[in-house]
């Protein structure tokens, strides 16, 4: 790790001292400091990749909605076919250019002196030009609206301050490979089931965001209900044992994302009675097909990804997981009272709002082609277990504002958050898969490599 | 992607008002008072008894659009809250058991309910209600109170004598929701 460690904290410390990286541990101040927080606004928010919607969501031209980057609220919008985002700040006076969540416009005209522009952020001209409105001293071209840098990948919207550095696909790496097997698997691709759910939960983003890099253990304790009333108590009514969903592989990545690969052999010998071993690839995935698809789909699989990804999915599919430094992701497999599977698609934007709120912004997904019938269950299901309502994460979300409370003691604030649950394993035998991969019960080593990355970015040079 | 807009459907159906202090009206009144107690009082099971088993209850997301798109202002294709009796009763038994953490401590709720006007629906002994709701809400050491005000739009029914809750739709009055969840029924 390199980089400009030089710069202090108002008490005279630096980055460095907060994260001890041969301990592997990591200050709770981070999650309270206002300094630190304004530092990733412009170290992290101001230069990674974030996620932004999915153009499902802005299907015709003129379509738009509004979202945030970091602090900065800005327009996303479908202009002649192709997606732009723009700086939702008019250069006049510094009004938001639209105050509306979404809607349809070919020009987005400031309410308050009626400056005009296109969806792609050419300012077309103020009202009373002829009396030199808008004056002579800024060009035209000078007065549109600040442009991010935007990718699509999977239909995903993602978007970037960072307009020289490094493309979307370096910014993923090897954990890009994997993410394929989510979000580009369908020969039509994913839609959004409706806008996103939003609500505020008064924590530090961080809180979620390091939980989003696959933190496995959290699942056994805060989410102890599955197993006790939840879709995982045994069929007699007892409860439980979550510890075999912790089994499988898990990526992580010196970007800090992270996948949580979990095994699916005692699902497919419940529902066909066989030893999966036994089973092809094919034979696997026609029984438990991924989430939104239905067995027949296998042929789309097999178009749309590589033996050795088709492998994976039939095996250690990843189901939940985060892209750093705010996105989680939830495409997994829940077993239903019937014995049956139905998945469920989902992802997360943790959106920070000041040092102790974040925003919670819910997407549920499905395929184009989802059946309806399962589209609808698939919505449904997502629906109670994830987001506002969700039951699993409704705890989640009541455990943040803690954490980001304790970081503000005295004391509390110089206690550490701890990552010393190391892998010693390795890939799985026979693991096609590229990237930092580790085999057996779920580590800490993914959530580590998120906070490496957040290092990386908060020392790097401007 | 849709945007169905399901609250146009409620008032459609709606027939006659009935009067204010009415025999109908001060038992759907009695109806909401006692939901109020017995969710306020944590009584989650017997909450549960008040429900018919062809619930329908949703909470629809909200958006900010202009006036001439207010259609577009409460979704039903995306929901904060999209359930049946059998999820809703996986709610109250979740809530019942031990490690329901969002609602463990349980936050201090109450329940203010008003502005009730009573339809006759097509159906014998369907009611439908429209009333506000305003829940305050308070957790731990929380010096300020998380306000969740809404409007409901229900279907009552008379089921041998016992007032049974046939649908539920919640209009929330906030697009970004001020609360950390909702662990709780509104």
């Amino acid at each position: 790790m390199s980089g400009n460690n030089n710069r202090r904290l108002a008490d005279g410390s630096t980055i460095a001292d907060l994260i001890d990286l041969d301990r592997r541990e990591v200050q709770l101040r981070t999650l309270s400091d206002r300094e630190i927080y304004e530092w990733e606004q412009e170290k992290i928010f101001g230069k990674t990749w974030l996620l932004l919607g999915h153009e499902s969501e802005i299907p015709n031209d003129g379509d738009f909605v509004q979202r945030f980057m970091g602090d900065d609220s800005v327009i996303v919008a479908r202009h002649k076919g192709e997606v732009f985002v723009s700086l939702n700040v008019c250069p006049h006076r510094g009004m938001k250019i639209t105050t509306q969540d979404a809607g349809t416009a070919s020009i987005h005209k400031c309410i308050y002196h009626g400056w005009a522009f296109r969806g792609n952020g050419d300012f077309l001209g103020s009202p009373v030009a002829d009396q030199c409105m808008h004056g002579t001293i800024s060009t035209k071209e000078e007065l549109a609206l600040k442009q991010a840098r935007v990718t699509l990948y999977g239909g995903l919207i993602f978007a970037t301050w960072n307009i020289d550095g490094p493309s979307f696909e370096d910014f993923l790496g090897d954990a890009k490979w994997y993410y394929d097997m989510l979000f580009c698997r369908s020969d039509k691709g994913m839609e959004v089931a409706g806008p996103p759910q939003r609500f505020v939960v008064r924590a530090n983003w961080k809180a979620a965001g390091e939980q989003s890099a696959a933190d496995g253990f959290h699942t056994l304790t805060l989410h102890r209900w599955l197993g006790e009333v939840g879709n995982y108590k045994k069929d007699d009514g007892e409860s439980g044992d979550l510890t075999p969903e912790m089994f499988g592989a898990e990526v992580s990545s010196p970007h800090g994302h992270a996948l949580r690969c979990i095994d699916l052999n005692r699902k497919i010998r419940r529902l066909t009675g066989k030893d999966p071993e036994e089973l092809s690839t094919e034979e696997k995935l026609r029984v438990l097909p991924p989430p939104g698809m239905t067995g027949e789909a296998f042929e789309q699989l097999k178009r749309n990804l590589s033996p050795e990804q088709l492998e994976v999915m039939a095996w250690m599919p990843p189901q939940v997981g985060g892209m750093f430094p705010n996105v989680l992701f939830g495409y997994v497999y829940i077993p239903q009272a019937d014995g049956s599977v139905v998945g469920s698609m989902t992802l997360h934007a943790y959106v920070p709002k000041g040092p102790d709120k974040l925003e919670f912004t819910n997407w549920i997904f499905v395929e184009k082609d989802t059946p309806p019938e399962l589209r609808e269950k698939m919505v449904m299901q997502t629906i109670q277990l994830f987001g506002t309502s969700g039951m699993v994460e409704q705890d989640d979300s009541d455990t943040w504002p803690h954490m980001t409370l304790t970081a503000k003691g005295p004391q509390g604030r110089f206690s550490t958050m701890k990552y010393q649950a190391m892998y010693e394993t390795g890939k799985p035998e026979g693991w096609p898969g590229p990237g930092i991969v580790n085999e057996g019960f779920t580590k800490d080593d993914t959530q580590w490599h998120w906070w490496k990355y957040w290092y990386d970015l908060m020392t790097a040079e401007d | 992607m849709t945007s169905e807009n399901a609250s146009v459907d409620f008032f459609e159906q709606c027939g006659d008002e009935l009067a204010i202090g009415s025999e109908i009206y001060n038992k759907v009144l009695g109806f909401y008072h006692k939901e109020a107690r017995l969710l306020d009082n944590l009584k989650f099971m017997e909450w549960a008894e008040t429900l018919a088993t062809d619930i329908q209850y949703n909470v629809p997301i909200r958006q900010t659009r202009l006036v001439k798109d207010s259609q577009s202002s409460v979704l039903y294709s995306m929901r904060h809250m999209y359930e049946d009796y059998r999820s809703l009763m996986g709610r109250a038994m979740r809530l019942s058991g031990n490690s329901a953490w969002a609602e463990d401590p349980a936050s201090r709720t109450r329940r203010f309910v008003s502005n009730l006007a009573v339809f006759a629906t097509g159906t014998e002994g369907e009611y439908a209600a429209v009333s506000y709701l305003l829940i305050t809400r308070n957790r731990f050491d929380d010096d300020h109170f998380d306000l969740i005000p809404c409007e409901r739009r229900d279907i009552v029914r008379l089921e041998d004598g016992v007032w049974k809750l046939a649908k539920r739709d919640v209009i929330l009055d906030q697009v970004l929701l001020g609360t950390p969840n909702l662990a709780i029924f509104l």
